[in-house]
């Protein structure tokens, strides 16, 4: 059994909720993907039907931010983890 | 790992709701505070406008009508019937919010929906809008019952997935805001100048008024699936 110093304990603390943050930001990918897949639709749809360009619009802005919300979790978590747990 | 909790400390402080004073033991939040500012700005706002109206609008009264009639079109193609009725609480929900998200431009002053006091307390009194409208729309036994569908067995499934809406509809708002708002210290920290001048354009104005958009319109998006 390994005794160790709090000091170490708490860079070690420190150290896993860095690396935990740049991991939880893999979720990005995700939100990316989806949000351009939707605006290509979107690019899509306008060039078939110019004349919707709102409604296509707006439609894909809701759609997106649907999408993203995997995406701000993860933010959410990270910022959590930065700013909660190293101080 | 000094340097980093010196450089993420500032950040906090850059960006982060702050405690300024308290009121019988609460604490007031810098974030909250200016929330206060600008619905005390709304109303003497609308005040203002509704002083003397006039059968034949003026430029402030032609430019408020065109923004209410907006908002009434907007509600009425999702919520039929429900875009006189629910005009208030959308009109609410969406001033106040785009008025938070591009405040953060004004130097000293935070964006109040920087803060989860703010984005889940409205996030909460559009969950329970929702709900009571669904409720008074449907009738009770109707309301319950339509948790339990298709099956019975998936009521549980049902009810977080409804529990999660108000989460993610807050928590959406918060970390666009709150993530911009870091983002523009960490560029101030690193360059100061007039480097971190277009991020602010683009996360206080460009992020500010499309969430603030997609907020009222998932408010709206939650009120009609709720009550059909």
């Amino acid at each position: 059994m390994v005794e160790f110093s709090p000091q170490v304990i708490e860079t070690i603390i420190k150290a896993a909720a860095l690396i935990g943050a740049g991991l939880a930001l893999i979720a990005g990918i995700g939100a990316g993907v989806g949000q351009g897949y939707a605006a290509g639709k979107a690019v899509e749809s306008v060039a078939r039907q110019p004349e919707a360009r709102g409604i296509i619009t707006i439609t894909m802005l809701i759609g997106q931010a649907v999408a993203e919300s995997t995406g701000i979790y993860a933010l959410v978590f990270a910022l959590i983890l930065l700013f909660f747990i190293i101080l | 790992m000094n340097y980093i909790h010196f450089a993420t400390f500032d950040i906090q402080a850059e960006s982060g709701a702050q405690p300024i004073f308290e009121i019988f033991g609460w604490p007031v939040n810098d974030t909250i505070f200016i929330g206060w500012i600008i619905s005390l700005g709304l109303v003497l706002f609308s005040i203002v406008v509704t002083r003397n109206l006039a059968l034949r609008p003026g430029r402030l009264q032609n430019a408020i009508e065109l923004l209410l009639e907006y908002i009434i079109d907007t509600t009425e193609g999702l919520l039929p019937g429900g875009g006189k009725k629910f005009l208030p609480f959308i009109g609410t929900i969406a001033l106040y919010i785009g008025i938070s998200n591009l405040v953060g431009v004004l130097p000293l002053a935070k964006n109040p929906t920087a803060d989860l006091n703010t984005t889940v307390a409205f996030g909460l009194t559009v969950f329970l809008v929702s709900q009571g409208y669904g409720m008074q729309q449907k009738g009770l036994w109707r309301y319950i019952k339509g948790f339990a569908e298709p099956v019975f067995f998936l009521l549980p499934i049902n009810i977080i997935g409804e529990l999660a809406k108000p989460i993610s509809h807050s928590f959406r708002l918060f970390g666009n805001i709150f993530g911009g708002s870091v983002i523009i210290a960490l560029a101030a920290f690193f360059v100061p100048g007039f480097i971190p001048v277009p991020f602010m354009a683009w996360f206080d104005i460009f992020i500010g008024l499309v969430q603030a958009l997609i907020f009222t319109m998932l408010a709206i998006a939650y009120i009609s699936v709720a009550s059909e």
